[in-house]
């Protein structure tokens, strides 16, 4: 666990690639694109199973190891409507059953509006972007909020390339700029996008187990 | 078979009336074919294969009594290339026309129209020139048996070319299933000549059981076409070689002396063996012959369409004077105009280089005549080795693809879009091919799994339904999307992501991989299709651009075409330089870098074949440790890194790698001691493949080599133009789709294919294992240099090479060849062009 200050705020950096806010007991995720290998199976593509529980249970360490309350999803929880496949929903369902008292919310994103709400079930609060939460803002997507606040976004799946030594090396990252920050890809079976950072930018990479600071 | 004369005779008659004599070899292929049998003609140059195939189905459709209207498709027409097709079609027209025969010719390939296709649809031509992934297209559709099962020839127009790929393997399975509608069905191939030629002939022909062969009573037939033309093959040799670079592949040293050559023939074939060089060279003519503007060309593979055929167009009508190109003109064509091929640098292997020459002198009486101008020094060597075995006859096999189970899941499903296939006859039916003689149950087991369940049993979704079981026992595509999806992604090529190039009015110049405009920033100059451009700004995969400025531009480099030497040529180089140790040879490329190859053996060695020279060079940046198997550049990546790894289990420490086609360089900051190193088993063949993949990082190699397995697949699915969004949903790049495999279905077989395309294709391993034996063999020759030896200077650049994008850098090597050149007497007056900075 890293901890970096943003907004004037103490935010706890997870190798699990979430993000832990004490000071509120939310945990933030992005990308957690569920049922993206159903997907894909679902299309002829032969994927092999294995990615949503990986997701579901990286989703529990991280919120064992802080002990949030909450978990905010910042945009493209579910992947697609034709992911929306039994065996992938009774896996998470059995899941959020054994944490009924986490808050869960989402904040919908752009695979959202296309796939629609998770079920009812669940008990997911869903709302749209802009919503303020203390110093931040939920965002799906990057950029400035438009009313003040510091915006937390997802969508873009960030990445840096480090080299050195010969080598380089591409890894997933959080992103911080003046205004916005950007959580790397939650979800197993995601990629990523190399982004350039501005100087003055906080970015951390995620490296197996560790979050580094490279800026 | 009884053979009817009645066909022949016509043949016979026609010959005479036009006053022409059938070559021996024509007339062996179509009495073979009358009498049923199948084959493969070859020859080094093309002349006359064509007609040969040809006119076999056209007498025996007269035999049959001929008539007045076209027959229904008779003859299937494979080739390589579309680019090919056409001229095929219209040969093929230009005979059918002489004949006076009514047998319609038609075109199927990827750029066939929807209007053709339809027509086709109506009523199919006597003969159908197509690609091996047209024929596999054809076979997805419902009615292919109905339209395909009475052909009666299929011509492999040249086979060698797809022999060595999955294309190849494609072509095997798409014969199979049309013998399986067809048993009488036959083969002709027409392919160059090569090493395996038996094995060629036999892939086309397939397994049958010895018992249907004795039935049928025939076999294959090898036959020989002519080969009476006459090869020259020489090198440009400068009057002065003192300022030849040591290394370096532009080569524009020769500029001079290639002008020359282009001024004394009418029209010049100039080969390069990539891109990039033949841009460079491109402009490196106009710059030395501006009046030349209109009268040379440009040709490769990036260029759009248009433009190739304009210069194609102009090398037939024999309006240009020369044309540059890569190996877009290796094949097809002729170009009867061309009275000389230069090639520059080096051809690499002995086809290729045979296969170049036959592009000219297609003139009665007159002679092929390639010539090579060498970028470097050691190229001089190259050269001569390479003629020596072209003389010699020794020439290249291409090493057919065993078993590719991501290509069997894709036949599956094309077959199961098609007429559907039932478990125990396909299977019959795939290992009726020679790819597939040897596989395993398991094997084919889990290649029906991957399609119908998406994995084995145990992990079965009941959302995967690709391809179904019915309950006729039937597997068939039932849903229209995949079957859609899936006839878009037939095939094995794995494209870059290309982006087109356009100016601002729309006319497009051709493509450029991604990678290389990514790197742009707009008022950049670049130089491609001949022309200074400047770059704009790129929309939708297109970057338009403007006419440039004069002044400095970059040049793209594209991925891959550079061939490492083959094992002939490598064979042949060992034997020159011993012949030159010995004082036995009288080739004139020696003769013209003796000062060179006296330096080498004065500072180090020249090494003989029965020793393994190694030598040892302290520098301000280490230790480097060179050898020499000259195995080619993939044999010693292997190589370097399987000696690096090893040497590092004694002693920690960081190397540096490089190789080029001739040696390798091992270089690392602290002195070791190689001799104990040597004899404790560094060449051992023990664990050599654990080695080698463990000091390869073999797992990001692999992950590279799985975009081609994960494409043929269907794991990934290729965009293409006008795609609807709907796909996007479903598109991950191979390197996330390896992940997600390596992790949670590590055994998956498609990963194993992956990694052993790596050995095979990428290392060579079989050579690599081959090269080791002979270096543990032979005793150690040590060397120690106090500068880097002729030898060894163009592998310690070449590793800078691949660091060099910056001016830095670029500074920096400069300086060594100035450096060097001092140590060697040489003074270079301009070093700027002697290395390949781009």
């Amino acid at each position: 666990m890293t901890e970096c200050t943003v907004a004037g705020e103490t935010l706890v950096l997870l190798a699990e690639k979430a993000m832990y806010w004490p000071a509120r007991g939310a945990l933030f995720v992005a990308d957690f694109h569920l049922g993206k290998a159903a997907t894909f199976r679902r299309a002829g593509i032969a994927l092999p199973p294995g990615t949503t529980s990986e997701n579901v249970e990286r989703l529990g360490r991280a919120i064992d190891r802080t002990g949030a309350r909450e978990v905010i999803f910042l945009g493209d929880f579910l992947h697609s409507a034709d992911g929306r496949a039994e065996r992938t929903l009774r896996r998470f369902a059995a899941w959020r059953e054994a944490r009924k008292a986490l808050g869960l919310t989402l904040v919908r994103g752009n695979h959202d509006l296309k796939a629609g709400d998770p079920p009812e079930a669940w008990n997911m609060r869903c709302i749209e972007a802009g919503e303020r939460l203390g110093t931040f803002v939920l965002n799906h997507e990057p950029g400035e909020a438009k009313r003040g606040g510091y915006a937390l976004a997802g969508h873009i799946h960030p990445a840096v390339r480090l080299s050195g030594e010969g080598e380089t090396l591409r890894l997933p990252c959080f992103w911080f700029g003046a205004r916005c920050g950007v959580l790397p890809a939650f979800g197993a079976f995601t990629g990523s996008a190399v982004v350039s950072p501005r100087s003055g930018d906080q970015v951390f990479v995620v490296a197996e187990d560790h979050v580094l600071k490279v800026a | 078979m009884k053979r009817d004369l009645a066909g022949e005779a016509f043949l016979e008659s026609w010959f005479e009336a036009n006053g022409w004599r059938a070559f021996p070899f024509q007339r062996e292929v179509w009495q073979a074919y009358l009498e049923g049998e199948s084959g493969l003609v070859h020859s080094a140059t093309g002349s006359g294969k064509t007609l040969a195939a040809w006119l076999g189905p056209i007498a025996q459709w007269m035999g049959e009594g001929g008539g007045s209207t076209a027959p229904a498709l008779r003859v299937l027409w494979i080739t390589p290339m579309r680019a090919l097709a056409s001229d095929t079609v219209l040969s093929l027209e230009r005979a059918v026309e002489g004949l006076g025969i009514p047998w319609t010719v038609g075109l199927r390939t990827g750029d066939t129209s929807s209007g053709e296709r339809a027509r086709q649809a109506k009523r199919l031509p006597s003969a159908l020139v197509t690609t091996p992934e047209s024929l596999s297209l054809m076979l997805s559709n419902a009615d292919g048996r109905e339209k395909l099962s009475q052909l009666r020839l299929v011509v492999v127009d040249e086979w060698h070319e797809l022999l060595g790929n999955k294309r190849g393997v494609m072509t095997e399975l798409g014969l199979a299933r049309l013998r399986k509608w067809n048993p009488k069905l036959q083969v002709w191939g027409l392919s160059a000549t090569l090493g395996n030629i038996e094995e060629a002939l036999s892939r086309l022909l397939g397994c049958r059981p010895a018992d249907a062969v004795a039935a049928a009573g025939v076999a294959g037939r090898v036959v020989r076409g002519v080969s009476d033309k006459r090869v020259i093959m020489d090198t440009l040799i400068p009057a002065t070689l003192d300022r030849f670079p040591w290394a370096g592949h532009i080569g524009l040293a020769m500029l001079d002396d290639v002008v020359e050559a282009i001024e004394s023939s009418r029209s010049t074939l100039v080969f390069t063996n990539v891109r990039s060089q033949a841009e460079i060279w491109y402009q490196g003519l106009l710059e030395a012959k501006p009046e030349w503007a209109g009268l040379i060309g440009l040709h490769h593979g990036s260029l759009d369409t248009d433009v190739r055929k304009w210069v194609e167009a102009g090398l037939k009508e024999g309006r240009l004077k020369a044309v540059v190109a890569t190996s877009s003109l290796d094949l097809g064509v002729d170009f009867s105009p061309v009275e000389r091929v230069l090639q520059i640098g080096s051809p690499k292997g002995v086809a290729r280089l045979l296969q170049r020459a036959g592009r000219s002198g297609h003139a009665p009486g007159q002679a092929s005549r390639i010539t090579c101008a060498p970028s470097h020094a050691l190229e001089f060597v190259e050269a001569a080795a390479v003629r020596r075995a072209a003389l010699a006859g020794r020439i290249e096999s291409r090493e057919p693809v065993d078993r590719p189970l991501d290509l069997l899941t894709q036949h599956l499903v094309t077959i199961a879009v098609g007429e559907g296939f039932e478990a125990e006859a396909m299977k019959e039916e795939v290992r009726g091919t020679v790819a597939f003689r040897d596989l395993a149950d398991a094997e084919w087991q889990w290649a029906l799994d991957f399609v119908t369940r998406g994995g084995d049993a145990l992990k079965a979704y009941p959302d995967y339904q690709k391809v179904v079981l019915g309950e006729d026992g039937w597997y068939r595509v039932k849903d229209a999307a995949i079957a859609k999806r899936h006839r878009m992604s037939i095939g094995t090529i794995v494209s870059d992501a290309a982006v087109d190039i356009r100016f601002r009015s729309g006319k497009r110049l051709g493509n450029v991989e991604e990678s290389f405009i990514a790197r742009l920033a707009k008022g950049d100059n670049f130089i491609f299709a001949g022309q200074q451009l400047e770059f704009i700004r790129v929309e939708n995969m297109t970057a338009y651009v403007r006419p440039g400025k004069p002044g400095s531009a970059v040049i793209p480099r594209w991925d891959g075409g550079r061939c490492p030497l083959s094992g002939e040529v490598s064979d042949s180089i060992r034997e020159l330089l011993e012949l030159h140790v010995q004082g036995r040879e009288d080739e004139p490329e020696l003769k013209a870098i003796a000062r060179l190859l006296k330096l080498q053996h004065s500072w180090s060695r020249i090494p003989r074949r029965s020793e393994m020279l190694v030598e040892q060079v302290q520098t301000r940046e280490g230790h480097h440790i060179f050898m020499y198997p000259f195995e080619g550049r993939s044999v010693h990546l292997g190589l370097s890194a399987l000696l690096a790894w090893r040497i590092s289990r004694h002693q920690a420490g960081t190397f540096s790698l490089g190789f080029t086609d001739y040696g390798l360089e091992l270089l690392c900051r602290e002195r070791f001691e190689l001799i104990p190193l040597l004899k404790g088993g560094l060449l051992s063949a023990e664990n050599l493949l654990e080695d080698m993949l463990a000091s390869l990082n073999a797992a990001e190699l692999t992950k590279r080599q799985f975009r081609e397995v994960a494409r043929v697949a269907g794991l990934v699915f290729q965009g293409y133009p006008g795609q609807p969004k709907t796909n996007r949903q479903v598109q991950a790049t191979s390197g996330l789709i390896y992940e997600v495999f390596a992790r949670w279905d590590p055994d998956n077989p498609l990963l194993g294919q992956a990694q052993k395309e790596v050995l095979q294709r990428q290392l060579e391993f079989s050579r690599l294992a081959a090269g080791l034996a002979r270096m543990r063999d032979a005793p150690v020759l040590l060397r120690q240099t106090h500068k880097p030896s002729p030898f060894a200077f163009p592998i310690m650049v070449s590793r800078f090479r691949e660091k060099l994008t910056t001016e830095k850098l670029a500074d920096r090597v400069m300086r060594m060849q100035l450096e060097y050149d001092k140590a060697s007497g040489v003074l270079p007056e301009a070093p700027g062009s002697q290395l390949d900075l781009l």
